[in-house]
């Protein structure tokens, strides 16, 4: 059966991932992949939420860093020693967690009716009051600091500690797991439909009885929720809740540009998109730059030798090919839909 | 026993009257057919029925009373709780930074414990002191501001599609509006949406319901895929079928709304012969299955075939309603919409 070929499929894939730390001690070296992994997966995470919003329900959102802001600010602010709160990493995590589900209300309350180029805007625009309040709200966010330090989390009774990335890596891979879990069932629920029913033809989905407003709701209170959740692992990762700059618009714009080469909702292509642009990012571009630096290729004096600074005229290349090329991204969710339910016992034979 | 009963409903947009003061009623179980010449009202008519557009006058009652959103008491619960969450923060906005300062950073001592009453005392207290400008104002203007918000939205919903289809009204679209990069099956699951008994928690988790329902409802789309002979496509996707079967599809997604009154927009658009024929068979179909149906259409044969009732519209009114031989033998239907020469009855 397809659907057992699948399935097996993603579980290789979740073992090989798992095995990253384990079989890259034999290898000579030391590589540290799964260090260098860690922000792969918090990107992910929040590109997972954009997922919900600009995939499934057709809502560009081009603020889902302030979502990711508030999730690490709060989890900052409720752990840290320097406030009262000092909770432990599972109350915070989960506090967080509502916390942006009342943010992404908060947003989507007033942009209900809001479609297409001004729903972006006025997210873009959220993104930016949110870093402004951060950097002015001095005596609460330590203004450009950042909150800082963080204790490190214990969880199950395991205390973490910055030198040993293990943990951390396996930690950010259950919750990523978690959200893929999550997401795909939402997709393939009665849920899933009607936000997809709703990016297609909002007037026809709801002559079907579907009430988008309720539904646009969801989809911003979960999208935000999974998107405080990445910004919390990302603040105890960094043992700091990061200086508002952190979660700027570039970031923003990074998550959109997996979700737009991944494929739009589908979750193994906005996976596919986190591991290619943020693999780009912090290990094509790092290992290339420390290879010209070996070979003293790069000139201190001359900004152009440097890969990263060619970076984002590289990313914008790279989505106007994809506009071009294969708009629907690399692994679009169309391919899937003919599997979705292979259970049924009516089932043809698939088309050849 | 009228099901749906439409009382001088006026339909204006601007300065222009798409629908004046036509009255209809009709009966359960049967086929109405309104019938006009382009540009007559009748889509708009359509749209006044399901809710998109609102009438500007007049009475539409479904099965006895108006399609539209009740003011309960939850209705009410729910627009006070929104607006006292904007009013508490409107209340944080102001207060925050101070607020903050007065009661955590001022009792806080770096790793000692922390008591919590004292920080409650220092903010009743702080509040006290600040009572008109920084406690009553915002939080006035906040509330209002929610309410009226809250409010605003609630109203304008009041009439909306959604509710129309709850109550029982299915609709087909003149221009075939299915979603396109689903599968049938899924479009049809989609029509079952709102008979769903699962809620966003089930489907997280995968509840037992949710198979449950999963199960039961894959089976009853897939029945009501066969009953409009599209079991074979079943798992194609809607942009890959062809056009009459777009048709039935979008037919078959509306049935399974389990609607009293479906609503077909021109069905016959673009059909062959031999499909039109299959068409009529499935509307007798639908209506043996105790769904009144209510159609535009301009293929006479087809409405002439199947109607038990014609109404006619001209520029937004009606001008005759009988059985098929009363309004064939009409003058005024003859001149408005057949035109002069009787023996042309098939334009399309």
């Amino acid at each position: 059966m397809a659907t057992r070929r699948r399935i097996l499929f993603h579980w290789s894939f979740l073992l090989v991932a798992a095995l990253i730390p384990v079989v890259e001690l034999v290898l000579p070296g030391h590589p540290h992949i799964g260090d260098v992994l860690r922000p792969i997966l918090i990107m992910a995470m929040l590109a997972l939420g954009l997922n919900i919003l600009t995939g499934y329900t057709g809502l560009l959102n081009l603020g889902v860093a302030a979502f990711m802001a508030v999730g690490a600010y709060s989890y900052a602010i409720l752990t840290c020693d320097i406030y009262p709160f000092r909770l432990g990493f599972w109350s915070a995590t989960l506090l967080t967690v509502l916390v942006g589900l009342t943010v992404g209300l908060f947003l989507g309350l007033p942009t209900i009716r809001l479609r297409g180029d001004y729903l972006a805007i006025v997210t873009l625009g959220f993104g930016e009051i949110v870093e402004d309040v951060l950097k002015n709200l001095d005596s609460i966010t330590k203004g450009t600091e950042g909150i800082n330090p963080l204790p490190s989390p214990t969880v199950f009774g395991y205390q973490f500690r910055p030198e040993t990335y293990q943990p951390w890596y396996y930690l950010f891979l259950g919750f990523l797991a978690l959200l893929v879990l999550l997401n795909r069932n939402l997709r393939r629920s009665r849920v899933g439909r009607a936000w997809i029913s709703i990016r297609e033809d909002e007037l026809a989905s709801s002559c079907m009885g579907i009430n988008p407003m309720k539904m646009k709701l969801l989809a911003f209170a979960l999208g935000a929720a999974q998107c405080s959740l990445a910004g919390a692992l990302w603040a105890s990762f960094l043992g700091s809740s990061g200086e508002p700059g952190n979660y700027d618009f570039q970031v923003s714009i990074i998550a959109v540009c997996i979700v737009i080469v991944g494929g739009m909702g589908n979750v193994g292509g906005v996976l596919l998109g986190a591991l290619v642009i943020i693999g780009f990012n912090s290990i094509v571009l790092e290992t290339a730059t420390d290879f010209l630096k070996a070979h003293q290729l790069i000139s201190s004096t001359n900004a152009f030798t440097a890969p990263g600074n060619w970076k984002y005229m590289l990313y914008g290349l790279a989505l106007i090919l994809m506009m071009r090329f294969r708009p629907e991204g690399l692994l679009p969710s169309k391919q899937l839909k003919a599997e979705l339910h292979p259970e049924e016992p009516h089932a043809p034979p698939p088309a050849p | 026993m009228n099901i749906l009963e439409i009382s001088n409903l006026t339909v204006r947009f601007g300065g222009l009257t798409a629908v004046n003061a036509v009255s209809l009623d009709v009966p359960e179980k049967q086929i109405v057919s309104v019938i006009g010449p382009n540009g007559a009202g009748k889509t708009t008519l359509f749209n006044a029925i399901t809710g998109i557009h609102e009438p500007t006058a007049g009475r539409i009652s479904f099965n006895g009373a108006e399609a539209c959103r009740p003011f309960r008491v939850a209705t009410a619960m729910m627009l006070a709780l929104i607006g006292l969450i904007a009013a508490l923060s409107a209340l944080l906005v102001v207060n925050i930074e101070p607020l903050w300062d007065a009661t955590i950073t001022a009792n806080y001592v770096y790793q000692q414990p922390f008591s919590w009453v004292k920080a409650a005392r220092a903010a009743i207290h702080y509040f006290d002191e600040q009572l008109g400008q920084r406690f009553v104002v915002p939080f006035i203007i906040g509330a209002v501001t929610g309410l009226a918000g809250a409010y605003a939205i609630w109203s304008r919903s009041r009439r909306a599609p959604e509710v129309a289809a709850r109550v029982g009204i299915a609709r087909t679209f003149q221009n075939i509006r299915l979603f396109n990069q689903m599968t049938a099956l899924d479009n049809v699951l989609l029509g079952m949406d709102s008979r769903l008994g699962t809620r966003f928690w089930h489907t997280a988790l995968r509840l037992p319901l949710y198979w449950r329902e999963q199960g039961e409802s894959v089976q009853r789309a897939m029945e009501i895929l066969r009953f409009v002979n599209l079991i074979e496509d079943a798992h194609q996707l809607a942009d890959n079928l062809s056009y009459g079967h777009q048709r039935r599809l979008e037919i078959a997604r509306a049935l399974a709304m389990q609607p009293r009154l479906l609503l077909l927009d021109e069905p016959a658009a673009g059909m062959n012969p031999a499909e039109t024929q299959d068409l009529m068979k499935l509307i007798h179909n639908i209506r043996d299955r105790g769904v009144t149906v209510l159609l535009i259409e301009h293929h006479m044969p087809v409405v002439m075939g199947i109607s038990d009732r014609i109404a006619v519209l001209d520029h937004g009114e009606k001008i005759a309603e009988g059985s098929p031989t009363e309004v064939r033998s009409n003058p005024r239907v003859i001149e408005a919409y057949l035109g002069k020469e009787h023996g042309d009855t098939s334009a399309t």
